[in-house]
């Protein structure tokens, strides 16, 4: 019981640290998801608009992102844009970095859930009447959103636990912090057990509030 | 562009140790996820919960943070794992608990009217499971697996990380020298596509087989 | 106040609709059978316009369709907003209800006014709560689809369609999909509509009901009108031999080639 008891007394002490470090994970994370969810709409367009160049090009940025790292494109902004006179800070780089990856993700989210409303939705709003906008606006896209939120709840929780990475560019959030306090204290690995535990502690909420959401507004689907 | 070139031989060195790393968790994670997501699908009420809590704790974690403390907790048991057994066996758990849940829940997509054909036929449990559950069990799993594996392929570049060398980790020892940094990761990031897309537009193809074939 | 002129349509190498001819009069219902893939479901909805046809024509009170005459005598594509308009005029109630699930089936009612329209609000209530009292829903006002049973549904359906005051319904087979308990709430609701001089046609299968509320049958076949005429005639003495045997399937023999 001795052990328990050192490990959790010298967790505690470095708590301020932890704290810290998972106030700019959560930063990084507000950052960059309306950024993805922005670039995400804002590529949908061109990507449902049924005309080869624009669907193509959007289609191969998307593919492009889905085939190499994230880190990878993370390295490319943080070492190449001030070789072009641009200097963003770390915290800027990882932001965008993510944005432009997840951004990507979302898109094919959301494609996925308006082409998943029915055919035979669109038939009747033409039935009654309604032109093509009317009948998206008011009978494809409601329930493209109610279908959107599962799948959207996932992929906030991949953009959360993808923040861990703009600890290789130097952010200091939680991940790095922890590998910080094992490096200058000589600790052991049980830190990152509790770094491990903040990580889980959020993904479960973000995991549990869209999941009643879901409840909430899709249980009439 | 030749600063590219004359760093290839160096990079695709790195591609090699991406390959063989990518194929060693690939493999053993989807092997160790079959076990335990058949385990968590069809055992007893104690396994069942260990094979959840298992599943929600490492999914709601980030893989770097596994790779971590696979890396600080090996020495501190006593064992002098290097880099990469020490991140390989980290990257195994943490994919493996996706590979579990996708088993687990092809096999409970299977529809329970499958099951009790079977046994009303009069087969016993085991051999329902082998011939009847499994292949359509399998047929539903092969398109996220593929996925999955993708991901997985992606996620060994974050051993560099860590602290194992493979191609991300030749990428930037060569900008940091060079300082060329558009050509040599969008250099690397190609080799990686081509690595991934492959198995990006198998995995879309046997989207679009298997839903015909259901 | 219909009229269907030579009317072709082909998906691909299929010719579906094959050069049939029928008229509609004002207040007539006219009740189509045949057996599947004979083009019932394609007539009704090219009449609705949501499938272009190939050639022939189809006129609503004398008005073209669909498509339209340019200067130079050719046929060109109508607009959408003007097809649009044309479909705000033909009622159609699909065999899957296709009531929208995100919506009550009091708003479900409300739709056609409200977004086709433009109405107000206050007017589209109005007209949604008097149309489900009509079709005996008045109580399930509130309620998502998810909670009503197959037949409650397609009296919304219908109540829907009719918001948009149209001057001709058209069905397709609309109680194929229902429990056979719940047909008969159904066609009360339609022959209800007949009476008060509603122009229809009805594609069903449900011989006994299309006796009782069609004022002329058609029996289509391969894409072609192959006999017409009132259902005492049509039905008890049938011409061709294929509604002979169509109709020996249906009244018992299922077995009969």
């Amino acid at each position: 019981m001795d052990y328990a008891a050192q490990v959790t007394a010298f967790l505690l002490g470095q708590m301020p640290k932890l704290l810290a470090g998972f106030a700019v994970t959560l930063t990084v994370a507000v950052a960059a998801i309306p950024l993805a969810l922005a670039l995400g709409v804002v590529l949908l367009a061109p990507r449902l608009s049924g005309r080869r160049l624009p669907s193509g090009a959007v289609q191969a940025y998307i593919e492009v992102m889905r085939g190499t790292p994230l880190l990878l494109q993370i390295y490319l902004i943080y070492f190449g844009l001030p070789l072009i006179g641009l200097f963003p800070s770390e915290f800027t780089c990882g932001v965008v970095g993510i944005a432009l990856q997840h951004g990507a993700f979302l898109c094919e989210l959301f494609r996925a859930a308006i082409e998943s409303v029915s055919q035979r939705q669109w038939e009747a709003g033409r039935a009654i009447g309604m032109t093509q906008l009317a009948v998206f606006r008011y009978a494809i896209l409601p329930q493209a959103l109610m279908k959107v939120l599962g799948p959207l709840g996932n992929q906030v929780i991949v953009l959360i636990k993808d923040t861990s990475l703009v600890s290789a560019i130097g952010v200091m959030e939680l991940t790095l912090t922890g590998k910080m306090v094992i490096e200058r204290s000589a600790a052991s690995f049980e830190i990152f057990v509790a770094v491990a535990l903040f990580y889980l502690i959020v993904t479960a909420a973000v995991g549990a509030g869209f999941r009643l959401a879901e409840q909430r507004y899709a249980g009439r689907l | 562009m030749d600063v590219l070139a004359k760093n290839l031989p160096y990079l695709l060195s790195g591609a090699v140790m991406t390959l063989w790393l990518s194929l060693a968790v690939v493999s053993l994670s989807t092997l160790l996820g079959f076990i335990i997501g058949t385990l968590g699908a069809v055992g007893g009420r104690t396994l069942r919960a260990l094979v959840t809590a298992y599943i929600f704790i490492l999914r709601g974690i980030p893989v770097l943070v596994v790779m971590f403390l696979g890396y600080y907790a090996f020495p501190a048991f006593g064992y002098r794992a290097n880099a990469y057994v020490a991140v390989g066996t980290a990257q195994i758990v943490y994919a493996g608990a996706f590979v579990a849940e996708i088993v687990r829940s092809a096999i409970l997509s299977v529809p329970a009217g499958q099951f009790a054909a079977a046994r009303g036929l009069g087969m016993p449990r085991g051999k329902i499971l082998m011939h009847v559950v499994f292949p359509q069990a399998v047929r539903l799993a092969i398109p996220p697996l593929l996925n999955t594996s993708l991901t997985t392929i992606k996620q060994t570049s974050y051993a560099s990380v860590v602290g194992a060398w493979e191609l991300t980790w030749a990428a930037r020892e060569v900008v940091e020298r060079t300082l060329a940094a558009f050509q040599i990761f969008l250099g690397v990031m190609a080799i990686y596509f081509c690595i991934c897309y492959p198995l990006a537009a198998l995995s879309r193809w046997c989207e679009g087989r298997f839903v015909v074939a259901h | 106040m219909i009229e269907v002129v030579q009317l072709t349509k082909s998906f691909g190498e299929l010719r579906v609709l094959d050069g049939i001819s029928f008229g509609v009069d004002k207040a007539e219902v006219v009740v189509v059978l045949g057996p599947s893939g004979s083009g019932k479901s394609t007539l009704l909805r090219c009449v609705s316009f949501l499938e272009p046809y190939d050639d022939g024509e189809i006129r609503i009170d004398g008005e073209l369709v669909g498509y339209r005459m340019n200067g130079r005598g050719e046929r060109v594509p109508r607009s959408e907003t003007e097809n649009a308009r044309h479909r705000q005029q033909v009622g159609m109630v699909f065999q899957s209800f296709n009531l929208f699930p995100h919506k009550t089936a009091l708003e479900n009612v409300m739709m056609g006014p409200l977004h086709a329209r433009g109405q107000a609000k206050a007017e589209a209530l109005e007209i949604g709560l008097a149309l489900l009292a009509k079709v005996g829903l008045s109580d399930k006002a509130h309620e998502y689809p998810i909670r009503l049973s197959g037949g409650q549904q397609q009296r919304v359906a219908i109540a829907r369609a009719l918001a948009m005051r149209p001057k001709v319904m058209l069905f397709d087979e609309v109680t194929s999909a229902l429990d056979p308990e719940l047909v008969g709430e159904v066609l009360i609701v339609i022959r209800e509509l007949a009476r008060e001089g509603m122009t229809m046609i009805i594609v069903t299968h449900e011989i006994p009901f299309a006796r009782d509320v069609a004022d002329r049958i058609i029996f289509m076949d391969k894409g072609r009108n192959v006999e017409e005429g009132p259902p005492g005639q049509v039905l008890t003495t049938p011409a061709s031999q294929r509604l002979q045997l169509f109709l020996r399937r249906y009244q018992g023999d299922y077995l009969a080639t």
